[in-house]
C-alpha cells in the first residue's frame, strides 16, 4: 500500500503528541545539510527518513552507553524508531543474537527491544564510508523490521514484516487514505534501489571481497604498519553498531547491590589486563588487529555472520583517518603477495 | 524473567589469613549456591566492584562457600579489608567444570602453585568425598616461600588419607624461615611421581608462567594434550560471554572455560598472558 509522505509525517507527529508513545527519528545535525542523528521527534527538529545511515548507530537506542542492568528500570515507554537503515537493522539482528539467547538475556536490552516498533527506510543517498555491498548487504532492509518504507515520488510504499508492523499499519489505515501500489511503483522502487547499489559498487570497486583467512594470517609486521597512526582512543568501537563489550560498575550503597554497565573498548590499554598485570594484547597493533579478527572471525564463529555491517562509521569517526576498508585491503594484498612470492 | 546480573547477598562468617597476601573468606549466602567444582562465581563488594573467583570448597556443600583470594588489584585490596559479619554479593556459578566422570578409576595428578591452589582445593575436596571411585590422587603444590604457602594445616590433614600422595615445594627459603619439604620449582616435583601418563588426567592451575612451563613438562613427560586440564585466568567481567574481555580466540574463558584441555586452546594466541 502507498501512503502520502506528508500523511505519514503527520501520523508520526500525532502519535508523538498522544503521550503514550515516543517517536525517534533521524534529525538534522546543526550546521549540516545531510548529517542526521537519532533524536526524539519535536516540532522544531528537521527530520528526513531518506538519505543514508545516521551519525550515531541505532545500538545507542537499545543498548545504552550507560545503564543499570541490576536492578533494571521498569515502566519502559513504547517507542517508534523510524528511519533505521539496512546496515543498522542487520546490527540489531546481530545484537539480538548476542543479548537475547538461550544462555543469556540482557533484561535492559530486551525491555527496550520489546517496547520498540522499528520502521526502516531505504537509503536514497550514500556516504563516502558506506560499503554494505562488500558484505553482502543491501541499501534496503529485507528482514527484521516491523514496517519498511520505500519512497516513490510523494508516497511511501509500506511493507509489513511483523505483527507489530501490522498493528501500526492498522493505526495508519484508520486515519489516512491509502492507495494500492501498482506494478509501476514496484518498478520505480527497484530502479531506485539498483541506482544506490550501483553507486555503492562504484564507490567500493577497488576493494576486494572479505577474506577471513587472510586476516587470520600470523604475519604481524603488516598489522604493525597499518596501526601506526592509531591512537587507541576507542572511537571506532564505541560507534560500531555491533560492538557490545561492556564493563560493570558497582554503584551500590551499603547492603544494596546496583550494577551499571557501560561500553568498553578492546582498543584501550587496560581492556583485557587482569589484576595480576598480565595482558594478552599489551601492544597497540595487537589490539588494533583484535578488532578486525573479532568482526570477521570471532563474531562469525559465535553468530554465524561477520560483525561488520559495512556502515563505515568507524572510518568516519577515526581521529587518525584510518579507513577500515583500506586496512583490510592492504592486509589482504600483502598476505596474497607474500604467498605468491613463496 | 531472571536477571543475569542479580547477586545473592552473603555474610562472611569467618576469615582465614592463609599467607600475607592470601586469605580465605568463608561465606554463608542467603540462598544456597550450587556449583560444580571448577566453575567460578563473581564476588562483589557493595560500591566497590566485583571479580571472578573459583570457590575453594567442595561442591558437595552449598550452604557455605569458601573463596580464597590474593590481594593483587583494586577489588581484592578491599576484599582484604573485610571483616567477619560483612555482606558480599555472589552471582553464578559460571563456566565449565572439571569433568569428574572422566577421572573415574584413574590416577589423578593435580599440579598447582600460589593462589592457583584455590580451585584445586575445591577439586581435591570433591574427589576426597568419592575417593572410592578414583585409583589415586597425587597433589603437587608449590609456593614462592614457606610463608606464602596456603592451606598449611589442611595439607597435613590430607596426607593421612589412603590413595593420596602429596608433595610440596617452595622456590626459595629466605633466612629465618624453615621448610622441611622440597626446595625447587613445583614443576620439578614431576620427577617424583610414578604415574603412567598415557591415559591418566592431570589438572593444572597457577600463575600463567607456571601453567605454561608445567604444561610443556607434562607433554614431555608423556601426558596426552587431551588429558591436560587447565584453569585459565582471564578478565572475566560478566561471567556469561557478554563483555568479551576474556576472549581466547573464538572461545570465552568464562563460558567455554575456565576449564579447558590443552588440546582445545593450544593453537589460540596469547593463552599464557
Amino acid at each position: 500500500m502507498l501512503i502520502k509522505i506528508s500523511d505519514f509525517h503527520s501520523f508520526l507527529y500525532n502519535l508523538n503528541e498522544s503521550n503514550n508513545i515516543e517517536v525517534v527519528i533521524p534529525s538534522l545535525a546543526n550546521g549540516t545539510e545531510n548529517r542526521f542523528f537519532f533524536n526524539k521527534l519535536n516540532s522544531s527538529n528537521n527530520f528526513d527518513l531518506g538519505f543514508f545511515r545516521t551519525i550515531d548507530p541505532s545500538k545507542v537506542l537499545f543498548y545504552q552507553p550507560r545503564e543499570s542492568v541490576f536492578p533494571v528500570s521498569t515502566g519502559t515507554i513504547k517507542r517508534i524508531i523510524a528511519g533505521i537503515k539496512s546496515c543498522d537493522m542487520k546490527s540489531i539482528q546481530l545484537l539480538d543474537k548476542a543479548l537475547i539467547n538461550n544462555d543469556f538475556v540482557d533484561s535492559a536490552y530486551k525491555n527496550l527491544r520489546d517496547s520498540t516498533y522499528i520502521i526502516t527506510t531505504d537509503c536514497t543517498e550514500i556516504h563516502s564510508s558506506c560499503h554494505c555491498t562488500l558484505l553482502d548487504g543491501k541499501p534496503f532492509t529485507e528482514s527484521g523490521f516491523d514496517l519498511n518504507l520505500s519512497p516513490v515520488e510523494d508516497y511511501y510504499l509500506i511493507t509489513i514484516e511483523s505483527d507489530k508492523g501490522r498493528e501500526l499499519f492498522e493505526l495508519i489505515k484508520k486515519k489516512y487514505g491509502l492507495l494500492d501500489a501498482h506494478e509501476s511503483a514496484y518498478l520505480e522502487i527497484s530502479k531506485q534501489r539498483n541506482k544506490i547499489i550501483e553507486k555503492l559498487v562504484i564507490q567500493n570497486e577497488k576493494f576486494l571481497p572479505r577474506n577471513n583467512d587472510v586476516l587470520r594470517s600470523k604475519d604481524l609486521s603488516i598489522w604493525n604498519e597499518e596501526s601506526k597512526e592509531c591512537i587507541g582512543c576507542g572511537a571506532c568501537t564505541n560507534i560500531c553498531p555491533t560492538c557490545y563489550c561492556l564493563i560493570l560498575n558497582d554503584e551500590s550503597v551499603e547492603k544494596e547491590f546496583i550494577k551499571v554497565r557501560s561500553y568498553d573498548s578492546c582498543q584501550l590499554h587496560g581492556y583485557a589486563k587482569v589484576a595480576g598485570g598480565a595482558s594478552p594484547r599489551p601492544k597497540m597493533y595487537e589490539r588494533f588487529r583484535n578488532r578486525y579478527l573479532c568482526k570477521f572471525d570471532y563474531m562469525k564463529k559465535n553468530f554465524g555472520e561477520p560483525g561488520c555491517v559495512g556502515c563505515g562509521r568507524c572510518t568516519e569517526a577515526c581521529a587518525a583517518k584510518i579507513d577500515f576498508r583500506e586496512v583490510i585491503q592492504n592486509i589482504s594484498m600483502n598476505t596474497l603477495t607474500t604467498k605468491q612470492s613463496i | 524473567m531472571h536477571n543475569a546480573y542479580e547477586v545473592i547477598p552473603g555474610t562472611i562468617y569467618n576469615i582465614i589469613q592463609e599467607s600475607p597476601l592470601i586469605r580465605t573468606l568463608q561465606i554463608r549466602p542467603e540462598i544456597p549456591i550450587e556449583f560444580q567444582t571448577g566453575q567460578f562465581v563473581e564476588l562483589s563488594l557493595p560500591g566497590i566492584g566485583e571479580g571472578p573467583f573459583t570457590p575453594s570448597s567442595s561442591h558437595y556443600t552449598s550452604e557455605v562457600m569458601d573463596i580464597t583470594i590474593m590481594k593483587t588489584g583494586f577489588v581484592t585490596e578491599y576484599i582484604h579489608k573485610t571483616s567477619i559479619g560483612d555482606i558480599v554479593g555472589i552471582r553464578g556459578p559460571y563456566g565449565s567444570k572439571y569433568p569428574l566422570e572422566k577421572f573415574h578409576n584413574k590416577d589423578i595428578l593435580i599440579l598447582g602453585g600460589g593462589c592457583g591452589l584455590a580451585p584445586l582445593r575445591s577439586l581435591f575436596l570433591t574427589l576426597l568425598h568419592d575417593i572410592d571411585q578414583y585409583n589415586s590422587i597425587t597433589f603437587l603444590a608449590g609456593a614462592k616461600s614457606p610463608k606464602d604457602c596456603i592451606y598449611k594445616e589442611l595439607f597435613s590433614e590430607w596426607k593421612k588419607y589412603k590413595k593420596v600422595n602429596i608433595y610440596r615445594s617452595v622456590d626459595i627459603v629466605p633466612e629465618g624461615e624453615s621448610w622441611d619439604e622440597e626446595i625447587c620449582l613445583v614443576t620439578k616435583l614431576l620427577q617424583k611421581i610414578k604415574i603412567d601418563p598415557k591415559e591418566n588426567p592431570v589438572i593444572v592451575c597457577g600463575p600463567p608462567v607456571m601453567m605454561k612451563f608445567g604444561t610443556m613438562d607434562l607433554l614431555k613427560y608423556g601426558y596426552n594434550e587431551n588429558n591436560i586440564y587447565l584453569s585459565m585466568e582471564k578478565k572475566m567481567y560478566c561471567g556469561f560471554g557478554q563483555c568479551r574481555h576474556c576472549v581466547i580466540g573464538g572461545y570465552y574463558a568464562c563460558k567455554d572455560g575456565p576449564v579447558f584441555t590443552y588440546a582445545q586452546i593450544k593453537n589460540e594466541e596469547a593463552i599464557w598472558e
